[in-house]
């Protein structure tokens, strides 16, 4: 993704018309990381407009949108003290956006080579409602966590380009290891697995 | 009279975020009730559940209770008595410990005890056979009770954010758990050796001969105190060797290495520091039948392991 020459500022009324204008930044040639990013925040979480697609049970993965294959989006949800292993974004870009709750977000420097000891810890931040994060596998690794032990949390999440599998990293040794991701749901309906 | 006269048909009630310091008796009455949410109250303080919780209709209908984000030092033993309840959660409280009597509730599927003060788990724990979710996060807890393994239900385990520095190895016998969270505990990465081995006491010694060797005996041969010293005769991990301690035992910290990706240390508790551990290395030198059965249960075990912690 470059910078265009004009930035729009755009705000999504709805998440139909946030996926709607996705569709149309999607359609060209160049695509603007701060574009996207500022989209997905001007968009007011209302909930009524994605309750089909928030399904709980524990920590769910549920397609919104595979934005003519050009991205996916996917509203991801989150049991009171769920948290995701460190991990990286396979080359493409991530925007993530709170719907719902907070989330800790934590950076990590990659591993080194032959990495035998503790990942550093780069930064940590919570992430607020309607706050949207972007990562790149450039920036670095993290970790997602809902660190609530009362409050569910929900996210809506962009990945161009679309992508099912990544690596997740331990802590304590920087080993990664691939994972293959699947969704819950997709376009609101329960996937079968 | 109570609310069941104004909403005899009420089955789910959120009084979360009202700042409630106690519940009242006029919930009992209610027949139907099968989820109430108390969340981010003030509830802790004596009479926070009402008088007489465990006869009133209330507590055979009700399924679901949460009350995280409160002030609860202690689990209220009233809550008990709620026999068919299958969700708790009191997440986010000020609890130092759980009860042993949390196994009344015998339906129980899912807890959450996520972000309290505990500090060690009761192996009653282990008596509730429909739990599936067993939430451990954020507390202070130090060690897990080997009995746990017998939760068969269990799907999910979450204990990051603790104090735990290695697991008992019979973790390796939940075979339906799909998740497992460690992170965020000082887990033990190198080979640790207990080495304040006591040697054995001459009753231990003499107890031991008793048991392996199968001399009998009956109550009236020995003091009662010695009768039931025999009975606690506990035996040695290790299939091989049929050998039983009481109070002396060597604990041995083994790795069991997921493909060199993950280690995981795991306790074993064996009778004498020359008897060889079930999950010996390949490196050994005799390797019979049992042995090497024993090696192949624990890289099967360790395999399934791998996909639960890193998945």
């Amino acid at each position: 993704m470059e910078q265009p020459v004009q930035t729009e500022t755009w705000k999504a009324r709805s998440l139909e018309e946030l996926v709607r204008i996705l569709h149309q930044i999607f359609a060209e040639d160049k695509v603007s990381v701060e574009e996207v990013q500022a989209l997905m925040e001007s968009y007011e979480s209302n909930p009524e407009e994605w309750l089909q697609y928030a399904k709980f049970d524990q920590y769910t993965r549920n397609l919104v949108d595979n934005g003519n294959g050009k991205f996916n989006l996917m509203i991801l949800c989150w049991g009171e003290g769920h948290g995701s292993s460190i991990h990286d974004h396979t080359d493409s870009h991530c925007f993530m956006k709170i719907l719902q709750g907070n989330l800790k977000e934590t950076l990590f420097e990659w591993p080194e080579k032959k990495g035998n000891g503790e990942m550093t810890k780069k930064s940590e931040r919570v992430l607020r409602e309607n706050q949207c994060a972007y990562i790149n596998d450039s920036i670095g690794l993290h970790r997602v966590e809902n660190i609530s032990h009362t409050e569910p949390a929900v996210s809506l999440h962009l990945y161009s380009p679309p992508f099912n599998s990544c690596n997740t990293f331990d802590q304590r040794t920087g080993h990664k290891h691939k994972v293959t991701m699947t969704f819950y749901s997709q376009f609101g309906e329960r996937t079968v697995c | 009279a109570g609310l069941s006269q104004w909403f005899p048909a009420l089955e789910l009630l959120d009084v979360s975020g009202t700042g409630l310091t106690e519940m009242g008796t006029e919930l009992l009455s209610l027949p139907c009730l099968h989820t109430l949410l108390a969340k981010n109250n003030r509830l802790g303080g004596p009479g926070s559940l009402p008088k007489g919780l465990g006869q009133a209709p209330l507590a055979r209908s009700l399924r679901v209770l949460n009350l995280s984000g409160n002030r609860f030092s202690e689990v209220p033993p009233a809550l008990l008595q709620l026999r068919g309840l299958r969700s708790l959660s009191l997440g986010g409280n000020r609890l130092q410990g759980i009860p042993p009597d949390i196994q009344e509730l015998h339906s129980l599927e899912f807890l959450y005890l996520g972000g309290n003060f505990i500090t060690a788990i009761p192996p009653e724990l282990a008596k509730l056979p429909s739990l599936r979710y067993l939430v451990l996060c954020d507390n202070k807890i130090q060690s897990i009770p080997p009995q746990l393994a017998q939760l068969h239900s269990l799907r999910s385990l979450s204990l990051h954010n603790n104090l735990l520095t290695y697991l008992p190895r019979e973790i390796l016998n939940l075979v339906h758990l799909d998740e497992l969270s460690l992170r965020g505990n000082p887990l033990v990465v190198r080979f640790v050796r207990d080495l304040t081995y006591n040697p054995p006491s001459l009753q231990e010694l003499a107890g031991r001969t008793v048991k392996t060797r199968n001399i009998p005996y009956t109550p009236s041969d020995l003091p009662e105190s010695l009768v039931r010293y025999l009975s606690l005769a506990s035996n040695c991990p290790n299939p091989k060797c049929g050998g039983v301690y009481f109070d002396s035992c060597v604990r041995q910290i083994k790795f069991v290495d997921f493909c060199g990706k993950y280690r995981l240390p795991l306790m074993h508790y064996l009778c004498s520091p020359e008897c060889s551990s079930p999950f010996s290395s390949a490196s050994q030198s005799s390797t019979s039948q049992s042995e090497s059965d024993s090696e192949d249960e624990a890289s099967v075990a360790a395999h399934r392991m791998q996909k639960v912690l890193l998945g």
